[in-house]
């Protein structure tokens, strides 16, 4: 499985040496991440069907999607074609932002307003309601 | 040994949590059809009198969070205050064609999908604000999956108290042991949410934790 150098951003593929003997730019940190086995899939998408998608996600995030900037470099939830939904539990719990990508090179990411309510407001409430 | 101290520790924690707790924010939990519904639905069938949604064979039946305030329950000449919380079931993935088969058309299943994904994202938002958990898990299906793990794992972090339900002991598949197994420091209690079969020891334990 790929793995990005966390210092300069290159990307090294599965099984490389490099892993262990450090990234060229010196340092020794990856990020792994999951290959994007669906890709092919998703470029195969028509037209009509981005557009499904892309109301899927309006109604899943609500109006306030429209303003939100892109790009970030994890998938929370990822959809292979109308309907079809592949959810990454652990980034959800981490109360991360989420992104949907909607397509090759296109996401959508909705910033704090899925988890407003971050660990510590939720604990500053439950402290003020005890 | 060392588990019966882990157990006498959580649950000297959890006790001083609840101690000074009227009004208890107790949420089901779980992956989709472990029975949630099927349970909230006999709680306050027996306490409030009405059921609390609609349980039902097809998955993701439940895609929006259910609130019940001020359930009275009583246990022993003791009577607690609930604020019972039935979430959407989790899931890691959510296919439209898994509701075919049970006779839906495409576009309702579509949409069903679209809202059981969102029902996902509700319910892990609301994980915050609970103060007991209970997760319901089909005790007819291998409880060593990425949903039960993840979900145990961070109610853990986040320092909430679990309680597990193997659900559906009635049926004769049904394996309350596996469960036991694969969550050895959390409270584990067979039960049959449909037909109500050892609801008396879910009680009890509930009561055990929130004393």
């Amino acid at each position: 499985m790929p793995h990005r150098c966390v210092k300069c951003g290159l990307v090294y593929e599965d099984s490389s040496s490099t892993l262990l003997k450090g990234c060229s730019c010196g340092s020794r940190f990856f990020f792994f991440f999951k290959k994007q086995e669906t890709e092919e899939e998703i470029k195969n998408l028509t037209k009509e069907e981005v557009i499904e998608i892309e109301e899927d996600f309006k109604e899943i995030l609500g109006p306030q999607m429209d303003d939100k900037p892109v790009i970030l470099d994890f998938e929370s939830i990822r959809v292979k074609e109308p309907g079809k939904f592949e959810i990454d539990l652990v980034n959800l719990f981490k109360n991360e932002p989420l992104v949907y990508k909607l397509e090759d090179g296109k996401y959508i990411i909705d910033l704090a307003s899925t988890f407003q309510r971050s660990n510590k407001e939720s604990k500053a409430k439950k402290k003020g309601k005890r | 040994m060392v588990l019966k101290i882990i157990k006498d520790f959580v649950k000297h924690v959890i006790g001083r949590i609840f101690s000074k707790r009227s009004n208890v924010k107790l949420g089901f939990y779980g992956p989709p059809n472990g029975g949630k519904t099927t349970l909230a639905n006999k709680i306050c069938k027996d306490w409030l009198g009405e059921e609390m949604g609609q349980a039902s064979k097809i998955p993701h039946e439940t895609r929006e969070i259910s609130i019940k305030e001020k359930v009275n329950i009583t246990y022993k000449d003791k009577t607690l205050t609930f604020k019972i919380a039935d979430t959407p079931g989790i899931a890691t993935k959510i296919d439209y064609e898994d509701f075919l088969h049970f006779g839906m058309n495409k576009t309702e299943a579509k949409k069903r999908a679209r809202e059981a994904t969102k029902g996902v994202i509700e319910s892990i938002k609301w994980l915050d604000d609970m103060e007991l958990v209970v997760i319901v898990l089909d005790s007819t299906q291998n409880p060593y999956n990425q949903v039960n793990i993840t979900l145990i794992g961070n109610l853990v972090a986040r320092k909430i108290p679990v309680l597990i339900v193997a659900n559906k002991m009635d049926l004769r598949k049904s394996d309350i042991k596996s469960i036991e197994a694969a969550f050895p420091e959390y409270p584990v209690i067979g039960i049959s949410a449909k037909n109500g079969n050892n609801i008396e020891e879910f009680y009890e334990q509930l009561f055990e934790m929130v004393k």
